[in-house]
């Protein structure tokens, strides 16, 4: 699914803002999550970790770490075989890696808890959770309760949906 | 050696303990000859990596190395190895690794997390081969 300049919108969005023109293109909400790293990359981190969004966002991520590369890759079968963590609905994305200052573009639509780590960096913990919507929307699909598949490392940097619902973005640490 | 006979020089290089067997001036400028390959053109990352520079690596040698690191104007400026923390306390020994120059003027230790290639957590042994060479390496 990686497309030119790494720039996707993977579910509808982009489409839509094509069909629609640009004042709908407009419209679209963009919230930028960060792959992150220390100069000497002893830590590597995305910024923000936890983030509530609502249904139909443009999330970008952006590789501002200047020596590494990174990726965002959701947890699901079709992707190295790893577990679902992401709504049954929804349709799981990789963005492959990034070097310094490539960004990468996806949209969510479908309520729920999504999870994703970094290719490289999963030991290292460094993964993310997005929640779209709320509890209660239609479709909502809550957090995965499997605690197997995930790197533990990966799975302790995760926040709980309570927190990221109550303080709307969670960073590092 | 213009003293000896080419039959008697063939004998002394081949008698010349492994450790000497390969020619420092030959890595002294970048690229080195084959088989080091250049890290960014087989792995997804930056040509120029701050603080260690444009990577070469032998890839029979991995993870452990030597990487070659040679600063923008393609000068060797530094040898680094990677090794794996697990593999370390899982007992096993980095021994008698290469070096791409015999000069080194100060040692730089220290954690990495991962990136790709090593993707497990590593120590990053940096050699510098001369007192200018970590800051030609920094940006």
């Amino acid at each position: 699914m990686r497309l030119t300049r790494r720039e996707a919108l993977l579910v509808g969005g982009g489409a839509l803002a094509t069909l629609a023109g640009p004042a709908l293109a407009q419209s679209i909400q963009v919230e930028r999550i960060e792959m992150r790293g220390t100069a000497r990359g002893e830590r590597i981190w995305f910024s923000p970790r936890g983030i509530a969004i609502p249904a139909g966002t443009t999330l970008r991520f952006v590789n501002s770490d200047p020596g590494n590369s990174h990726t965002a890759t959701a947890y699901h079968p079709d992707l190295f075989g790893r577990y679902s963590r992401i709504p049954t609905a929804a349709t799981p994305w990789d963005s492959g890696f990034l070097l310094p200052d490539e960004s990468f573009d996806v949209t969510l639509t479908v309520p729920g808890v999504y999870d994703y780590y970094c290719i490289p960096h999963e030991m290292a913990g460094m993964a993310g959770r997005i929640v779209v919507g709320r509890p209660g929307d239609p479709g909502w699909e809550a957090a995965s309760a499997d605690t197997e598949d995930p790197a533990p490392e990966a799975l302790a940097a995760l926040p709980s949906v309570e927190r990221i619902l109550t303080e709307g973005r969670i960073e590092r640490g | 050696m213009k003293f000896l006979t080419p039959l008697a020089a063939i004998g002394i290089a081949l008698l010349t303990p492994a450790a000497f067997a390969h020619d420092e001036h030959l890595l002294e400028t970048a690229p080195p000859e084959a088989p080091y390959v250049q890290v960014s053109d087989v792995l997804p990352l930056p040509e120029f990596l701050p603080g260690l520079g444009t990577l070469f690596v032998d890839p029979g040698t991995l993870p452990a190395g030597p990487f070659l690191a040679y600063d923008h104007d393609g000068k060797l400026s530094a040898t680094v190895y990677m090794t794996p923390l697990q593999a370390l306390e899982d007992g096993t020994a980095f021994d008698g690794l290469a070096i791409g120059s015999h000069t080194v003027s100060s040692v730089d230790i220290y954690y990495n997390a991962g990136h790709p290639g090593v993707a497990e957590p590593h120590a990053h042994v940096v050699l510098f081969h001369d007192a200018d060479a970590k800051a030609r390496l920094a940006q």
